[in-house]
């Protein structure tokens, strides 16, 4: 009797329970109003927000939204409806299993349409989630995109490399080389990390453009440098351009004062966080002269950029100085990456017609000329990369006078086979 | 042969590793622990100075007294509060391993994950010949011959060394005697964390600063005192002073596998001779 009695309450608990919850469920899909204004289109950002690489990470993510606000005022049109973009950003810890999750979380979670901005070092463990739920990638390239690579264009349909890092270090080189035409030969650094099929391709690139240079690689967490500008002395080198992080070429910078060579060029190819870490760590002398790549698309001088995203851009840089205080600029890597991705993205759907068939998206990127912050390009790289899935970008140099990133050179990017 | 540089750069090495094994050796051959958390003392120790310098405004070598202070009086703190608690070398072992990621997430919030730097203090590079050598890294050297020479007087010549010495060799006499060992361990604590703070702050003007940069000393002074012995001041420091010239010269010669050659030596090492250089033999 007792028994029974319990069993009936439970039931009754449940029921009121769950009905309240329909009600519940029910009341606020009827509460949700028709929408009038622009369709909102997800986009994911995994990136590096925590760890080592945190710095970049963080340092584009001010930037990105002021664009977005600012990108949205207007959006894009597909026939008479207007979209805009909303950024959701997840930190994927520049880790195989932290770029999993994170753009689990984008997809499946938070909704997102396509992942942009992507420039860690986990292209592998990303893109296989992306790809598998047919989410369209917009990343750079890494070891694992050249021929031979983890790349597949059959397999990986959803990837594009808006930021072709190979190339980009070729055009990097090439800029170097106009700015020092007297140079003897380059010092490539980078952590034996990065030694790959990647480095080989940018070699054979370099051997092709005739540029003279000598490699050396260091384990991973090196801070003393002697052995190796020893061994760049040796080789004869005059500019060390580092492919890598920030750390390594900033001590190479330093180290190398200290032992004599004070006529060297060093640098990274990146852009600056800020150039006050690197006259910290430095020191004021051996940071003169620091190289490091420039998307101040309104001080480029050989690649010709849409008036309308210059002043976007610069109205961007203002809105973020006017936020931390009235800072005058210091970072400008965030141009060249998401919102050059968000535009190639917005145009290819404005192109296909539709923001919901990544197939049909996918179609107008490949092969298609897109108009973005960094330039015109048409996407390359059929022979190269099995598909024309690849962005152009132009190698822009600047170096550190003062306290203050200057313009040095400029090299813009060949088309990719 | 390689050039001179190489074998300076080798002395400097050395004599990082030679202050951080010293302190290590210290703390091992009292408490009989291996304090994986050395290494975060070294970067505690260089984040304190860095403050101290740049935002307190006080002078380095000031900052750098201060710093090893705090840094031993927190070492204190840890061996009292959470090491004394636990029993058990394996549980020790959990405990300051836990630690390490503790002080890094920590030291993360706190102080930010960029680099800083503190190459205003000692710039400048003295030139002999063909040598350069920043007077920083000068510093280092001098600086390790200091504590050496303290420390021997220190062991040798005071009351509190010759407690350290009996406690370390025979904890239960030296207790008849009248030595209070648990009070002589947390000096040695702090005597060891003081060291590895003092090493991160003489590197602070070398290196870069932020929360990760206790990782290599750490392995590396451990390397050092295997080598040389585990529980052998003497041994930590040619363990030292072996390491610092085989990174650099190993590093000159094939950079790209100087790691995996640097460790299969240290492996070598201790398969012809297990205890290390100046350990006990191994019954």
């Amino acid at each position: 009797m007792k028994r029974q009695y319990g069993i009936t309450v439970f039931l009754i608990v449940t029921a009121i329970l769950f009905s309240t919850f329909a009600l519940a469920c029910g009341e606020q899909k009827a509460a949700q109003p028709q929408q009038t204004g622009p369709v909102v289109i997800k986009v994911g950002l995994p990136t590096a927000l925590s760890g080592p690489a945190a710095p970049w990470g963080q340092a584009g993510i001010d930037y990105y939204n002021a664009w977005i606000d600012l990108f949205n005022k207007e959006g894009f049109k597909i026939g008479d409806k207007t979209y805009n973009f909303q950024l959701i950003t997840v930190d994927d810890e520049s880790t195989p299993e932290g770029g999993a999750a994170a753009a689990k979380q984008l997809i499946y979670s938070d909704g997102c349409k396509a992942l942009a901005g992507h420039w860690t070092w986990n292209y592998p463990t990303v893109s296989a989630v992306s790809n598998a739920a047919k989410v369209l990638l917009f990343t750079r390239t890494g070891n694992e995109a050249v021929p031979g690579g983890v790349y597949d264009p059959k397999t990986q349909p959803y990837t594009v490399f808006a930021n072709p890092s190979h190339q980009q270090y070729l055009s990097d080189c090439l800029a170097l080389v106009k700015a020092y035409p007297n140079y003897k030969r380059i010092g490539i650094l980078d952590s034996n990390l990065g030694k790959g099929i990647g480095w080989d391709y940018i070699d054979q690139s370099l051997d092709a453009a005739g540029i003279r240079y000598h490699h050396e690689w260091f384990p991973p967490a090196t801070v003393d440098f002697t052995p190796y500008i020893t061994k760049y002395a040796e080789a004869g080198c005059d500019i060390i351009y580092s492919g890598g992080d920030i750390t390594s070429p900033m001590l190479v910078a330093k180290q190398r004062m200290e032992m004599g060579y004070k006529d060297w060029h060093v640098g990274h190819a990146g852009p600056f966080v800020d150039p006050a870490i690197y006259l910290a760590v430095c020191g004021y002398e051996a940071a003169q002269g620091f190289l490091g790549q420039y998307w101040c698309n309104w001080e480029f001088k050989d690649t010709k950029v849409n008036p309308k995203y210059i002043t976007m851009c610069q109205e961007v840089e203002k809105m973020v100085n006017d936020k931390r205080g009235g800072k005058s600029y210091v970072y400008t890597g965030w141009i060249g990456w998401l919102p050059s991705h968000l535009l190639i993205y917005s145009q290819a759907m404005e192109k296909a017609g539709t923001v919901d068939d990544p197939d049909a998206i996918m179609k107008a990127i490949r092969g298609g000329t897109f108009d973005s912050t960094t330039g015109k390009w048409t996407m390359s790289g059929a022979k190269t990369y099995g598909s024309p899935v690849v962005f152009g970008c132009p190698g822009c140099i600047c170096q550190i006078q003062g306290e203050k990133e200057v313009y040095l050179s400029e090299s813009a990017m060949a088309p990719i086979p | 042969m390689p050039p001179p540089g190489i074998w300076i750069d080798g002395l400097v090495q050395s004599s990082i590793y030679i202050t951080m094994a010293f302190g290590m050796v210290l703390v091992f051959s009292i408490l009989g622990i291996l304090n994986w958390t050395h290494g975060q003392y070294y970067m505690l120790g260089a984040i304190a100075v860095y403050y101290g310098v740049t935002a307190m405004g006080i002078p380095f070598p000031f900052s750098m007294i201060l710093s090893g202070v705090i840094i031993a009086g927190l070492g204190v703190v840890v061996k009292k509060a959470l090491i004394d608690r636990v029993s058990g070398d394996l549980y020790v072992g959990a405990l300051t391993l836990a630690l390490i990621f503790f002080f890094e997430g920590a030291a993360s919030m706190l102080f930010g994950l960029q680099d800083k730097g503190l190459t205003q203090v000692l710039p400048g590079v003295l030139e002999v010949g063909a040598i350069s050598i920043s007077y920083q890294k000068l510093a280092v050297v001098i600086f390790t011959l200091v504590v050496m020479i303290a420390m021997y007087l220190v062991l040798n010549r005071t009351k509190i060394g010759l407690a350290i010495r009996a406690a370390s060799q025979e904890p239960n006499a030296a207790s008849l005697y009248g030595i209070r060992v648990d009070r002589v361990s947390l000096v040695v604590m702090g005597i060891g964390c003081a060291l590895a703070a003092w090493a991160g702050c003489i590197m602070a003007p070398v290196y870069p600063v932020n929360p990760f940069i206790g990782r290599i000393p750490m392995i590396f002074s451990l390397l050092a005192i295997v080598i040389g012995g585990l529980g052998s001041l003497t041994g930590a420091i040619v363990g030292g002073i072996i390491l610092g010239f085989l990174n650099s010269v190993i590093a000159y010669y094939i950079s790209y596998y100087s790691e995996v050659v640097l460790f299969v030596l240290v492996v070598l090492i201790l398969l012809v001779r297990p205890q290390g250089l100046f350990g006990a033999s191994l019954k």
